[in-house]
């Protein structure tokens, strides 16, 4: 008798139509019918004859095809019985530092080395974003780079307004010198490129678009899509958006995400651990994607990155992500600007400019 | 000062180190790290961690590389390497003196046992226990190779002490490796030879690494590219793809024993090397005390780095309540020849 094994690390996940089968070690994911993945669950106890048994023989030749790309794709082996052994993965999310990742959204008069900020370095973050919409001094730049040296950060993308004198070289000796960088996204650049910097590790995205406020953000997209351990099982019990994560806007406001209305304090008055302590911060760390309206039916809910902030119903926490063009229901994706039920949320937030 | 716990690491290439310390940091639990690297800028025999301040000892790694230059007048490839040999034999000389200033009982791993550890004595142990481990010989001759070879289709030649990496003058690195003899490779077998391990080569269906911490197995069975059953032409594979991966649990009796050898030889933690052939059987192979544990940890999503925290953190309390007996007065004494730092 032969059995099919799947490997532990490939989590399938059932959506309204569509599965997701999702191989969190190689970070890939396979789009599959739920038919495909009931058969996949029915081969998790039972043999392949059985299955074949079951579905009737007509299936055979559909159900070995399975079998053939499940192996030869390397998500699981044949042996002749389900290997007890091989138990399931745990699928707990924990994280050294209450805050993981923040996004500053730069500005020339803030202190960004008051106390605040040194509350901040002290968690060990793992990401930072710095986004300018404005062009910035390299001087000035370096300065700022200057202040996570000393931290365990492990990294920064910054967001730069594109300028002639951020070439190539330029750019390189930042990044020699400030290894924490570790991608770049140049916007208001004259053409759209990819290049790659320090020994080709590093890469600097050019953008022709204007990225001038946070209006742009909460857009989702299949290349966004990011599959592994981590993301999939903050996902299952947490927010994938905003959970442990903080943002300083360009007033210098506290708040968890830029794009989010409210805020929890001044940086120049306020400190992290009041920020903390204060439950409202941390109101929307729990509201999973399988709490969200259709979000719930979606195949993709543990590889999406979400959005809190803009929303198809403003009064609704609970609603789908307004920048998502994509239905689980009938598995297609649209233009999400242009969709009739999406124009009274668009107006609300005042973006009809924007998405032009 | 109060007792701490005491982690001896490296400051470079250090992630374990890294992420337990990091937790240790969330979790509010003091310790000191004390780098290898940190020798360099000590001005005294004092300056070292002192064994009444001292609650807990992890050993994780001594250094990555001397932050010190030397050179010879008259450069000569044999000198360099025996002045290289020397000035690893003097920094041992000053590190290892830990292992004796600071008491045994309060290293996890007896740091005497890790570092005489050895690989046949490791084995008989497992044996002893009933370990089933590969058959094993040392041999010198290639009469008596033909005569195992009668026995076991193949067999394996690996180092009796740790394999190594060598460079030649052009600075290419050659590693050693694990490698089989059988009847077409024999030829190449000299007649006499320096003494050398050998094994019954397994057929492997997976490979298993274990990280022991202090009584529970951790353990993550890896599918290598070349013995997955998906073509018969291995050479269709992609270099680059990576060993499969997965969560394990051994069967308790074998984690029993396993959890026996462990206190036999003092270690609280290390790497368990275990092979599984096709028939499904278990064959134990070796032991890394100091083995790193994010390859175990990451993949399997065990959190071990968190869990270690806390076993270093338990240690301290323990031995608190062990020193809140009437050995105060003892504790109080100076300790051998130190004075305190501070």
């Amino acid at each position: 008798m032969e059995y099919l094994n799947i490997y532990a690390n490939c989590q399938l996940v059932k959506g309204a139509n569509m599965s997701l089968l999702c191989d969190l070690q190689m970070r890939r994911f396979y789009h599959l019918p739920n038919d495909t993945a009931e058969v996949l669950l029915f081969l998790q106890q039972y043999s392949i004859d059985e299955c074949i048994a079951h579905y009737g023989e007509d299936n055979r030749e559909a159900i070995t095809g399975y079998v053939d790309f499940f192996v030869s794709r390397e998500l699981g082996f044949i042996d002749d019985r389900i290997l007890p052994e091989l138990t399931a993965m745990e699928l707990t999310w924990d994280r050294f530092a209450d805050i993981t990742n923040v996004v500053i959204e730069y500005q020339e008069t803030i202190d960004y080395s008051g106390p605040f900020f040194r509350e901040l370095l002290d968690q060990h973050l793992e990401g930072l974003e710095i986004r300018f919409y404005q062009p910035v001094a390299l001087p000035e730049l370096r300065e700022l780079l200057a202040l996570f040296s000393d931290s365990t950060l492990r990294h920064i993308k910054l967001v730069l307004h594109y300028e002639k004198s951020l070439n190539k070289a330029t750019l390189d000796e930042l990044v020699k010198k400030h290894q924490r960088v570790k991608s770049l996204l140049l916007h208001s650049s004259p053409e759209e490129k990819l290049e790659k910097i320090f020994s080709n590790s590093v890469p600097v995205y050019h953008f022709t678009g204007e990225i001038n406020s946070c209006m742009a953000c909460g857009e989702i997209r299949a290349n966004h899509f990011t599959v592994n351990t981590e993301l999939f099982t903050e996902s299952l019990r947490f927010n994938s958006c905003l959970n442990r994560k903080l943002s300083i806007d360009q007033q210098g406001y506290i708040k968890n995400c830029p794009s989010m209305r409210e805020n929890y304090g001044h940086v120049a008055d306020t400190s992290l651990q009041a920020v903390l302590d204060n439950k409202t911060f941390s109101r929307y760390n729990h509201i999973r994607k399988d709490d969200i309206a259709v979000c719930k039916d979606c195949e993709f809910r543990h590889v999406c990155t979400d959005c809190r902030a803009y929303i198809e119903n403003p009064q609704d926490i609970y609603s789908k992500p307004l920048k998502c063009g994509y239905n689980p229901y009938t598995n297609n994706w649209e233009e999400w600007a242009q969709h009739p039920m999406k124009q009274a949320a668009i107006g609300w937030y005042g973006m009809a400019e924007i998405i032009k | 000062m109060s007792k701490k716990i005491l982690i001896l690491s490296q400051s470079y290439l250090e992630s374990t180190t890294d992420q337990v310390c990091q937790w240790m940091d969330y979790l509010k639990i003091p310790y000191r790290r004390l780098n290898g690297e940190d020798f360099f800028r000590f001005q005294q025999l004092s300056d070292l961690p002192d064994n009444t301040e001292t609650a807990v000892v992890w050993y994780r790694r001594k250094i990555a590389h001397f932050p010190a230059e030397f050179s010879l007048k008259q450069p000569d490839i044999n000198s360099q390497y025996t002045l290289k040999r020397f000035l690893v034999d003097e920094f041992n000389g000053l590190h290892s003196f830990l292992f004796h200033s600071i008491d045994a009982q309060k290293w996890l791993n007896d740091p005497l046992s890790e570092k005489n550890l050895n690989k046949l004595q490791v084995l008989q142990l497992a044996r002893r226990l009933n370990i089933h481990t590969p058959f094993t010989e040392v041999v010198t001759t290639k009469a008596k190779i033909m005569a195992l070879l009668e026995q076991y289709p193949a067999l394996i030649v690996k180092p009796l002490s740790e394999c190594i990496l060598l460079e030649d003058t052009e600075r290419r690195a050659y590693k050693m490796l694990t490698s089989t003899i059988d009847q077409k490779s024999l030829s190449a077998v000299p007649e006499t030879f320096f003494p050398s391990l050998v094994q019954e080569r397994i057929v492997k269906k997976f490979e298993i690494r274990t990280f022991y911490l202090d009584g529970a197995c951790y353990s993550m069975a890896i599918f290598s590219q070349n013995n997955r059953k998906t073509t018969d032409d291995f050479r269709n594979y992609d270099n680059h793809r990576p060993n499969r991966t997965v969560p394990y649990k051994l069967p308790a009796e074998l984690e029993h024993k396993l959890d026996q050898l462990m206190k036999i030889l003092r270690f609280r933690t290390g790497s368990i090397d275990l092979m599984v052939d096709m028939q499904g059987n278990y064959h134990f192979l070796e032991i890394n005390p100091e083995g790193q544990f994010g390859m175990v940890s990451h993949p399997c999503n065990y959190y071990l780095e968190k869990k270690f925290a806390r076993l270093l953190h338990q240690s301290v309390l323990h031995e608190k309540e062990i020193h809140q007996q009437p050995e105060n007065k003892e504790n109080a004494a100076p300790a051998t020849v130190f004075s305190e730092a501070e």
